[in-house]
């Protein structure tokens, strides 16, 4: 292969890239979103300067996936952390865990995601909406929320603008000697969301502690409650929004 | 978190970096190679300029077990390796790899550019035979046998740690955040602190199944010319770039 067509990869290997050129659309994308208070002090050990605490609210999330472009089927679960960037309300994506190449892979190489391979299921079981998460083999996460108690709702501006907000990602790449390549935190905004079908209702979640899937981590002090989401989203290229190594 | 945590830190995710800082040792590190000929115009579309593939259009179908590996854990590889010319002088570009553990991949991919995907390679003995598998999406893609042991291999195990300390190489992409070329180079590593345990030719037959996300029948078999397999402690350090693709080409 000569030179000009090497640069024109999308991404590795060469006979077969593991991911195509974005943007990327999601179809039948669907959320079990669990709010819940934790310690304070975590939250601020977790985020990374310049992102400022806003509170001590975060959420886990199970994310069914079974239709990405470029992507496949796949499941995901992810920690995420309020926070504010230059006075912005923002989401920072503190771990993500994920059963697939193309999205870890691409995720944690565009737009630094923090993926790690992990074994995420998010189903309806009888009456109830569950996410499970198995990380070497050990299940470290269950959510559970019940199954659409408020049918009938047709406003959701609320879940418009919590999917409108921005996502921050601490983005770390090495160089071949091992010093860091790439540390910067993106901004991420999913475009042409349409949301099918929203639904808020009691939940409950058990995080189990695991030193290589560390959500427990931020412990769950109180749940707040669960919303379910179903939407079609497109997940475009990202933004610089600061960068340590000051490029 | 501050500044000086954020570049201390060795990978992401920040709560529980992937992969330590290198140098990685691995210990027991077991190896099966199927060397065969393929087609000499399909394998100069698999190497990049400006590495020349060998002349003898070879191919090194790889399985490793790796029990002990320092940072990683336990896993299993399985790839395709093109011995190739890079100004003259000879070097392993690594073509396809695949293998069923996170952190060598991220690692792989991230520092080396080790062309790294997600699957379900085997290497064990049954019964007579050491047998390579790789399941990629559920499907078998690749299947690798081995008579046991049939004879040590001339030179030995000081032969056999020579010859590995020859340069590999990989092409290392990573896109920016606008999808655009932030690197994109040629990336060379020596291992260092071989130590072969033992090393063995034997009578070997490969199976290559055409799949599009795993396309290591892509470069098809011509003749096998036979299998190696050998057991040996080594240690992965950092590498150097040998080119950049933004910057050279």
């Amino acid at each position: 292969m000569n030179k000009k067509d090497v640069i024109a990869l999308p991404s590795m290997p060469l006979q077969s890239p593991t991911y195509p050129r974005g943007p990327y659309r999601f179809f039948n994308r669907q959320y079990l979103v669990i709010g819940y208070k934790t310690d304070e002090s975590a939250i601020r050990a977790h985020l990374p300067e310049p992102l400022e605490p806003v509170g001590d609210m975060v959420s886990v999330q199970w994310l069914d996936l079974p239709d990405g472009e470029g992507f496949g089927a796949y499941s995901a679960t992810a920690q995420i952390i309020p926070c504010a960037f230059k006075g912005e309300q923002c989401s920072f994506v503190c771990q993500m865990y994920v059963d697939n190449t193309p999205p870890l892979a691409g995720g944690r190489e565009i737009w630094g995601y923090p993926m790690k391979f992990g074994k995420s299921l998010l189903k309806v079981e009888g009456d109830t909406l569950t996410g499970t998460l198995h990380y070497a083999d050990q299940q470290i996460a269950v959510g559970s929320m019940v199954y659409k108690h408020d049918a009938f709702r047709k406003d959701y501006s609320k879940e418009h603008e919590l999917l409108r907000r921005t996502q921050i990602t601490l983005k770390l790449i090495p160089d071949i000697d091992g010093r860091p390549a790439i540390a910067q935190l993106v901004g991420i905004n999913f475009a042409d969301v349409n949301i099918k079908g929203a639904w808020s209702g009691a939940a409950r979640l058990e995080l189990v502690p695991a030193v290589n899937c560390p959500l427990a981590d931020l412990p769950v002090k109180k749940v707040i409650g669960g919303l379910q989401l179903v939407t079609d989203m497109t997940l475009p290229y990202g933004r610089v929004l600061h960068d340590y190594l000051g490029r | 978190m501050n500044v000086e945590q954020i570049l201390q830190l060795p990978s992401m995710p920040a709560a529980s970096p992937s992969y330590p800082m290198g140098p990685y040792r691995f210990i027991d590190r077991e190896f099966m190679i199927v060397t065969y000929e393929t087609d000499p115009d399909l394998l100069r579309q698999a190497v990049p300029e400006p590495l020349e593939p060998n002349p003898d259009n070879q191919v090194l179908y790889e399985w490793i077990r790796m029990p002990d590996s320092s940072g990683f854990g336990d896993y299993t590889e399985s790839g395709v390796v093109i011995p190739c010319q890079l100004n003259r002088e000879p070097i392993n570009y690594t073509a396809q790899m695949y293998l069923d553990d996170e952190p060598p991949i991220s690692a792989g991919r991230e520092i080396w550019g080790f062309p790294k995907k997600y699957a379900h390679p085997k290497l064990e003995v049954r019964s007579d035979t050491l047998t390579g598998t790789l399941e990629y999406a559920g499907q078998l893609v690749a299947m690798g046998t081995m008579a046991y042991k049939h004879r040590s291999a001339p030179g030995g195990v000081e032969a056999q740690a020579k010859g590995m300390t020859r340069t590999s190489c990989n092409l290392k992409i990573i896109p920016d955040v606008d999808g655009s070329p932030k690197i994109c180079q040629l990336v060379g590593y020596n291992l260092t602190d071989i130590t072969v345990k033992g090393v063995w030719l034997s009578p070997a037959r490969l199976h290559l199944i055409p799949h599009v996300n795993a396309p290591a029948a892509d470069l098809p078999i011509k003749r096998i010319l036979g299998g190696k397999h050998f057991i040996s402690d080594l240690t992965l350090p950092h590498g150097r770039v040998l080119f950049d693709y933004l910057k050279d080409a």
